[in-house]
């Protein structure tokens, strides 16, 4: 399942899916609109191509990374771990003290992703998790102003319905995922800074010809390797808010190292190591994880 | 001295001036702040260039007051782009290097904060190596005609006039044959294109068509532009202006961090107070007359990666609120986190790249073959 993902990702989709959740900045280019029809179409083909079937979710969440795939995916499947019952819908996790009373759910949840385009949310993060439909009167949602320019959501529940109950999320599947997206995101990331190294010259030649760099590029793509094998390591899900803190940090210095190989370039808005910087910084923090 | 600091600090302190700052942090995408009111309130009291002399709009000062007021602006959250460029690199040139007219010309205009100028060096093709600059300046009567493209500079928008970079001749070393030109920005054959990029401020692509300009707009000497560039470059390259930044921001992630940060928190600012201790350095080796290029290089890696440090673990430490831009009602210390996490990568970059310092430290002060 994953290579006919993989292979639905190649070509002229692949620089349309990189941006296909990023917010322009009154700099033109395409609008919300072609975005989010962009976004309907993956979220189509990946279902269509058994994407929702859990098997190698972890292997499917890297290759989402490696694509900058932005969309619900991967909180739908972790909806689907309480849920086990849902359709093939587009599912938010909206993570909240969530006071259960009745059979209502009253919270207020920051950072929720795609909330405008999925069909339900999965409120979790206390001791028993909630499904509730979206589009209800009673939940108001806003888009945040941030770094990562994408779909993340302020959400606001007040006396919302729930329509199914569950217990308490536990958080090591989606941990592990996340953090294979982001084992997925830096290795995109350092092969975008290791073609720039490759083809910008300064000094008259390459400058990946420096050992400041080429080395630097060397250990980023072995710290890389490692953390691929540890996401893929049945081991790992007793380790998962460790595994994903120690992926977070990673995709944070393989994009802060891009942007410093690409130079003044790489901050323009039309290169992709700008992207995956900001992108590395939103993903990076997402989901329960130890900091500091 | 302490007095002066004071002074600076409540005139940056008085309401109306905080709420100028904050409001030109919250500017529609796509639009930047130029020179504010707070600029113009510093200049007309001869301190934004406190270290020019009187009759060009300072206070004849030193550049200690100099230090002092950049370095007060920038942990009050003065945008200082349009600052550093305007005095700091192109008036600070011309006071050093200028002749009498071109000081009177320009001079008074920057210290009073009412216009400033933008820097004109790198090229599409040429970045870290100068001294291989394609922009041509070729003689023409009793001037010149300019031709070339520039990248990556800033606020031409904002600006009258540039320093400018180009060859006036070729020879075996690249860095002779480069001369320096004050330019006008909106004539005729310049063509100015906005380049959008990840932080607040967008960079510009200028197209230079043979725009014509005379033997008095060169500043210093023909060929010798390398020179007045080694000349200013220590007044540029003090960390200052990063070392104010990373307290900054360290003083906002101090009062949001959650309970458990401490023992980084202070890790953090262990590094902070010894990168303004190397700026200080630097500036008290200027105050004495002796500017130190490997200080100089040593200041510019050490403040600007810990800037650059300290954005990055605001990010780690507070989570998604660190992302919340200064435009979201729900922003946290005005979305200072976002924005300096939007600045950081060009910290190590702009005026010497961190490789070039080290490459220069190995070099020069470790003696390494090159
Ligand atoms: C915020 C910002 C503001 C700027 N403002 C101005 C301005 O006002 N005017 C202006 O003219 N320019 C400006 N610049 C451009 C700036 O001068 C260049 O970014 C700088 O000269 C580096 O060039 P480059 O970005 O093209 O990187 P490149 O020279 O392409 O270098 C890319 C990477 O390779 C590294 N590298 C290059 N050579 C070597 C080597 N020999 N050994 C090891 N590593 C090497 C560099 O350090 C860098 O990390 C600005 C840049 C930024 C980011």
């Amino acid at each position: 399942m994953t290579t006919t993902i993989a292979e639905f990702f190649e070509g002229d989709l692949a620089p349309l899916v990189r941006r296909m959740a990023d917010r322009p900045r009154g700099e033109g280019g395409d609008t919300d609109d072609d975005r989010r029809e962009t976004r309907a179409m993956v979220w189509e083909g990946l279902v269509g191509l058994g994407a929702l079937d859990g098997s190698d979710a972890v292997g499917l969440a890297e290759l989402l990374g490696s694509v900058l795939y932005q969309g619900p995916l991967l909180d739908t499947l972790t909806a689907r771990e309480l849920f086990p019952d849902l359709g093939p819908a587009p599912v938010a996790l909206a993570e909240g003290s969530c006071s259960d009373q009745d059979d209502t759910v009253t919270a207020r949840c920051d950072f929720v992703g795609f909330a405008a385009e999925v069909e339900h949310f999965a409120v979790v993060g206390g001791a028993r998790s909630a499904l509730v439909r979206a589009g209800h009167p009673s939940i108001t949602t806003r888009r945040h102003e941030e770094t990562g320019r994408g779909e993340l959501y302020r959400v606001d529940f007040d006396g919302t319905p729930v329509t199914a109950w569950a217990g308490p999320l536990d958080w090591a599947g989606a941990q592990v995922r996340q953090a294979a997206y982001l084992v997925g995101l830096a290795q995109a990331a350092l092969d975008h800074a290791v073609d720039h190294a490759k083809t910008r010259r300064q000094f008259g030649r390459a400058i990946g010809a420096n050992q400041a760099l080429s080395f630097r590029l060397a250990e980023m793509s072995m710290r890389v390797d490692a953390a691929r094998l540890l996401v893929h390591d049945p081991g790992t899900a007793a380790h998962a808010a460790a595994t994903l803190a120690e992926t977070a940090d990673l995709a944070r210095t393989v994009t802060t190292r891009t942007m410093q190989i690409h130079g003044a370039a790489g901050m323009r808005s039309d290169d992709d190591a700008q992207l995956y910087y900001r992108r590395a910084a939103a993903e990076s923090v997402r989901l329960p994880q130890p900091r500091g | 001295m302490t007095d002066f600091r004071e002074e600076v600090c409540a005139l940056l302190c008085e309401d109306a001036v905080r709420a100028e700052i904050a409001q030109s942090r919250r500017m529609p995408y796509g639009q930047e702040s130029g020179l504010l009111d707070v600029h113009r309130r510093l200049g007309k009291l001869g301190w934004l260039a406190i270290n020019w002399p009187e009759r060009y709009g300072g206070s004849g000062a030193t550049i200690v007051e100099k230090a002092i007021v950049t370095e007060e602006m920038i942990r009050h959250g003065v945008p200082e782009n349009v600052h550093s460029l305007g005095v700091d690199i192109v008036g600070n040139a011309i006071n050093l290097m200028g002749t009498d007219e071109q000081k009177e010309r320009y001079l008074p205009g920057l210290a009073r904060g009412e216009t400033t100028a933008n820097v004109l060096f790198s090229e599409p093709d040429v970045g870290s190596d100068l001294g291989s600059l394609g922009a041509r300046a070729e003689p023409d009567g009793d001037g010149y005609r300019l031709t070339g493209r520039k990248i990556y500079n800033m606020k031409a928008q904002h600006s009258d006039f540039a320093l400018c970079a180009a060859r006036t001749s070729t020879g075996p070393v690249n860095y002779a044959g480069i001369t320096l030109f004050l330019v006008p920005l909106h004539s005729l054959g310049t063509v100015i294109e906005p380049v959008w990029n990840l932080s607040e401020e967008r960079f510009d692509l200028i197209t230079l068509d043979g725009i014509r300009i005379g033997r008095e707009d060169v500043l210093g000497e023909v060929d010798d532009g390398w020179q007045v560039l080694n000349r200013v470059l220590p007044f540029e390259r003090t960390g200052l202006d990063h070392s104010a930044k990373a307290e900054r921001t360290l003083a906002a992630l101090r009062e949001h961090a959650p309970p458990g940060c401490e023992e980084r928190l202070d890790r953090l600012e262990t590094r902070v107070r010894a990168a303004r201790l190397l700026a200080w350095r630097c500036i008290a080796n200027l105050h004495e007359g002796k500017p130190d290029e490997i200080h100089s290089a040593t200041a510019k890696w050490y403040t600007s990666e810990t800037a650059k440090e300290v954005s990055v673990a605001a990010v780690e430490l507070l989570g998604p609120r660190a992302l919340l831009d200064a435009r979201d009602p729900d922003a946290i210390a005005d979305g200072v986190f976002d924005a300096v996490f939007r600045e950081a990568p060009g910290l190590t970059l702009a005026q010497g790249s961190s490789e070039i310092m080290l490459y220069f430290v190995a070099t020069s002060k470790l003696g390494l073959p090159s």
